[in-house]
Order: structure tokens, then C-alpha cells, then sequence
């Protein structure tokens, strides 16, 4: 296989949990011995870095100054694994080898690289440039909801296409596109995760009616659960109650990335 | 009479040890007390003083409830004693009784009692075992309790199918590890009942994908010019990433 895998974590709507599962997603790769990298290519509502315990006054060098030639990918790359602090979860990850490369906050630069569009090659390059010069095994990418130009991209670019999806009418008919899409594209692999099911629904069966519907493997149907909302994004989920439902199933999830060839 | 009384003592649980001797002179200087109907023989959260052994009638064990109305926790009636803590503790009463007709009990004070301890120096030393015994008893049904608990909390209801509860039907003040170990039972199979119904309940999955709209959608993404090159692009990364394995 070619060394590090990108993979492209997707949602049709907003708040379906992406930023959530690519960090703890990560972090489960991380501490299974894999060299990670996480990037935030949602720059129209950057969000990631939080789960990592990055604020405005540590960011340094962003993805924005990549796209705009203004900084080198070794310059951007912010070692998670040095930087943990004492929160609960993300210190677990202080013996790993994980780095985030964030986009910027500043609304300026947002709307400079909204105004400009992102150029697919120059992308591209960055995310190659991001794994070969950090030897990563995995690179995964958060991104904005629903299918603009730059949402297509990170599709084009990416090795594993995890699609998240609320299991309700409204969520299939928007992944239906997606997967339509990413078969267009010839994503290698397709993995569907189902996040906040309600517990009035059989996981099981869930899990079955999706993958009928949808042809593609369904990795974790994983509940709504209050003490992920409560934990609102201040840290890493999986790592923090490893034992609670939404962990093992995000494990589960985890497993079936590591276990593509 | 005392005779009557005597064996009836002797079911009470903290003198089932006790001496014969010892309880003859436990009736004798019981006082005989009659309870009109309605009336309250022991009021809750009073502090108690006695033992009753209930002679004649039915008594009526109340509570009340944070609404304030009247709770009925229990009935007894006639060979059962209420309120043999106080002898011991001297704590407050924890329920009401009243006779639900008129009644006869006797009346055992703590002063009497305290007597009795002097004149027989054993009885003491028999009560302290008879309490121990019960209390290994007690451990032994909460270990099970607590073990069965756990498999609850994990949703494996097995051991409700493989152990027996002792089903109690004694007056006996042991039963009452046994009247728990019964409700204990008694709530898990029902859990275990609601769990299944409830599962069996799960809401029918209504899922579907409107094929046209999809289609429609998929066609208005794919046909534009950013798309073609996108794909282009894409084709040739593809390509470029397979030949470098
Ligand atoms: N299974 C869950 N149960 C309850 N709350 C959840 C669950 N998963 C995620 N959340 C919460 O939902 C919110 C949105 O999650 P997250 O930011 O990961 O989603 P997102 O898809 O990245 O959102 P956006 O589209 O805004 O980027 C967060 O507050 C998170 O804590
Ligand atoms: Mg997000």
C-alpha cells in the first residue's frame, strides 16, 4: 500500500459529530502505534483544534498560509503528543505521535480563501507534502458539511471516505449523493458510521437497513448520548471514558480504518 | 396463660435464645393493654420504649407519603411483635400502627427488660449471638444481592432462571432476608419483562431514499465543468498514487 492513507471525514449536515469522530478517530490510530496527522480543512468554521486543546494564542502557522504560499507544511505541522497538558483524555496521547494542522481562525483569512477558492492541486500537494515530510501512516481530514467545491476536493483527495449520517430520512437522502459521488470519484474505500441513533432504534437493525440501502459497509452505529454533549467538544471523547458506549463504538470504527489495506 | 405467653415470646426473634426461666419471667411482668379501634398504638417518630406482642386483632402499619396521604406499609396481627428495636436502640418509631379493630397486645417496657438482663446475666450474651447469627444471615443475602445487582447493570438476567429464592411464609424475623430476596426477584424478573417488551417495541425502521431526487441532485453536482476537471484530476492522482506503491 502507499504509505499514509487519507482519510476524509463527511457529513451531509452540519453538528452530525465529524469534528468529534475524526479526532477521536485519530487519537484511537494514534494510540494503536500509527504516526497521525489531522487537518482541518473546514475553513469556513474551523472547529478541530479545539478537541485538541489548541486556542487562538497557541495556533501558529495555519493551512491558509500553505494554500497562500506563505508557510511550509513542517512549519504548520503543531505536535499534539507535546502539548497535552493535564485534560483528562488528550493526555493519554503524550507517548503517541500525532500533529494537527490547523486553518486559520481569522475571519480575514476565512474569507480571503472563500473569496479565492482552493486549488485542487495545491491541496493535494499539501497533503502528500503533510505525510511524507511527517512519515504519517494516517492523515485525516475534518471538513465542512454538505458538497461545495472544497467539500469535493477533500473528497477527490482522499484513500477512506468515512460518511456519518443520523439514521433519518433527511441524512440518507443527502449520503445517498454523497456515496453516489464518491463512487464517481473512485474513493478506494467507503465506510459509513452512524452517529447519535436514538436508543428507540435497534442498532443492528439500523445497521442492516443502511448497508442494504446503501450498498457499503456500515463501521459503528453509535447513540445520542448526553455525556457527549455534555463533554461539548472540550476533549477527546474515547479517550476520557474509554468505557462508555460511544468509545467502544467508535473503536469499532477505528478498527475497520486500521484494518483497510 | 403466661405458658401461652412464654411461647409466644420465643418466637420473637431477639429472645429466641433466651431461657425458659428467663422468659416466664418476661410474661409475667408484661402489661396487658387494649386498643380500642382507630386508635394508634405506636406513633411514628416518637421515641420508643416498648416492645408490643400483639394478642387479639389486627393492626394496620401506616406511613405517610410526601403527597400526605396515608401509605399502608403492612398489616399484622395476632402472635407478632412490633417494635423490638426499641428495647435495644431507643431510636425514634419509624411507622404508625393502628388497630383496625379493637385489640389486645402486651406491653414489654425497656425498663422490664433491663431487669430481666440483670437477673439473668446469660440472656445478654444469647441476644448478642442470636443478633450475630442474623447478621451473617443478612450479609450473606446482600453479597447475592449486590453479585446479582452487577449482572443486572449488565443486562444478564441469567441467575433469576438458575437460583431459587426461598419463598417465605415463617413469621420469622430471618424471612425477612427472605421477603427481600423475594422482591428482589419479583423486580428483576419484571425489569427483565418490561426490557424484552420494550425491545420487541423498538420503533419499525422507516428509512427510504427518494430515487429521483438522488439522481437529480447527483446530476446537478456532476455536471459541471469544476466537476469534470475534478474528476480529471482526480483520475490522474488516482493513477499517479497506485504506480508509486
Ligand atoms: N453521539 C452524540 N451524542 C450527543 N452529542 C453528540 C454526539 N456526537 C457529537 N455530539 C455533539 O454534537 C455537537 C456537534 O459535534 P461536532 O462538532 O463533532 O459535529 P460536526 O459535524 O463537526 O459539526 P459542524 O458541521 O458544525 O462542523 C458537539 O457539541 C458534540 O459534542
Ligand atoms: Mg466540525
Amino acid at each position: 500500500m502507499n504509505k499514509g492513507k487519507i482519510i476524509s471525514v463527511r457529513s451531509f449536515r452540519g453538528g452530525t459529530g465529524k469534528s468529534n469522530t475524526a479526532a477521536n478517530l485519530a487519537a484511537q490510530g494514534a494510540l494503536a502505534g500509527k504516526r497521525v496527522g489531522v487537518v482541518d480543512t473546514d475553513i469556513q468554521s474551523p472547529g478541530f483544534h479545539v478537541l485538541f486543546g489548541l486556542n487562538e494564542k497557541k495556533m501558529g502557522k495555519t493551512m491558509n498560509d500553505f494554500l497562500h504560499d506563505k508557510a511550509t507544511i513542517r512549519e504548520i505541522g503543531f505536535p499534539i503528543h507535546e502539548n497535552v497538558g493535564n485534560v483528562a483524555g488528550l493526555s493519554k496521547l503524550k507517548n503517541a505521535r500525532i500533529w494537527l494542522f490547523p486553518s486559520s481562525i481569522s475571519g480575514r483569512d476565512i474569507s480571503q480563501i472563500l473569496r479565492e477558492g482552493i486549488d485542487f492541486n495545491k491541496l493535494n500537494e499539501g497533503l502528500q507534502t503533510t505525510i511524507a515530510e511527517f512519515d504519517l501512516d494516517y492523515l485525516f481530514i475534518d471538513t465542512h458539511p454538505g458538497l461545495n467545491e472544497e467539500t469535493l476536493l477533500s473528497i477527490a483527495t482522499s484513500d477512506v471516505l468515512v460518511i456519518i449520517l443520523r439514521p433519518d430520512n433527511q441524512d440518507l437522502q443527502g449520503t445517498s449523493v454523497t456515496v453516489d459521488i464518491a463512487r464517481s470519484l473512485d474513493v478506494p474505500s467507503l465506510l459509513l458510521m452512524v452517529n447519535k441513533a436514538l436508543p428507540k432504534y435497534d442498532p443492528v437493525a439500523v445497521k442492516k437497513e443502511i448497508e442494504t440501502l446503501f450498498n457499503a459497509p456500515v463501521a459503528g452505529v453509535l447513540p445520542l448520548s448526553f455525556d457527549m454533549a455534555d463533554n461539548a467538544s472540550s476533549d477527546l471523547f474515547s479517550l476520557r471514558f474509554p468505557e462508555h458506549e460511544w468509545s467502544k463504538g467508535l473503536r469499532g470504527v477505528a478498527q475497520a480504518i486500521l484494518a483497510l489495506e | 396463660m403466661i405458658n401461652d405467653i412464654t411461647s409466644q415470646l420465643k418466637k420473637i426473634a431477639i429472645f429466641s435464645g433466651l431461657s425458659n426461666d428467663a422468659l416466664a419471667d418476661l410474661a409475667e411482668k408484661a402489661s396487658a393493654r387494649k386498643i380500642a379501634k382507630g386508635e394508634a398504638l405506636i406513633q411514628k417518630g416518637e421515641i420508643g420504649n416498648s416492645l408490643f406482642l400483639i394478642y387479639k386483632g389486627w393492626f394496620k402499619i401506616v406511613t405517610v407519603d410526601s403527597k400526605g396521604d396515608e401509605l399502608i406499609l403492612n398489616k399484622c396481627g395476632p402472635g407478632e411483635a412490633i417494635g423490638e428495636m426499641a428495647l435495644l436502640d431507643q431510636g425514634p418509631r419509624s411507622a404508625t400502627v393502628i388497630a383496625l379493630e379493637d385489640a389486645d397486645a402486651l406491653e414489654l417496657t425497656r425498663d422490664v427488660f433491663k431487669d430481666i438482663l440483670d437477673q439473668h446475666p446469660d440472656v445478654s450474651l444469647e441476644i448478642i449471638r442470636g443478633y450475630s447469627n442474623r447478621l451473617r444471615f443478612a450479609i450473606t443475602y446482600i453479597e447475592r444481592a449486590i453479585d446479582w445487582s452487577q449482572k443486572i447493570a449488565e443486562g444478564d438476567y441469567s441467575f433469576i432462571d438458575q437460583s431459587q429464592p426461598l419463598l417465605n411464609t415463617a413469621d420469622n424475623d430471618d424471612d425477612k432476608a427472605a421477603q427481600f430476596l423475594s422482591a428482589f426477584f419479583t423486580m428483576v424478573r419484571k425489569v427483565r419483562e418490561r426490557e424484552d417488551g420494550l425491545k420487541k417495541q423498538l420503533e419499525k425502521l422507516a428509512f427510504e431514499i427518494d430515487q429521483t431526487r438522488r439522481k437529480k441532485d447527483f446530476e446537478e453536482i456532476t455536471g459541471t465543468e469544476f466537476y469534470a476537471n475534478l474528476k480529471e484530476q482526480a483520475k490522474t492522482l488516482r493513477q499517479k498514487r497506485t504506480q508509486n506503491e
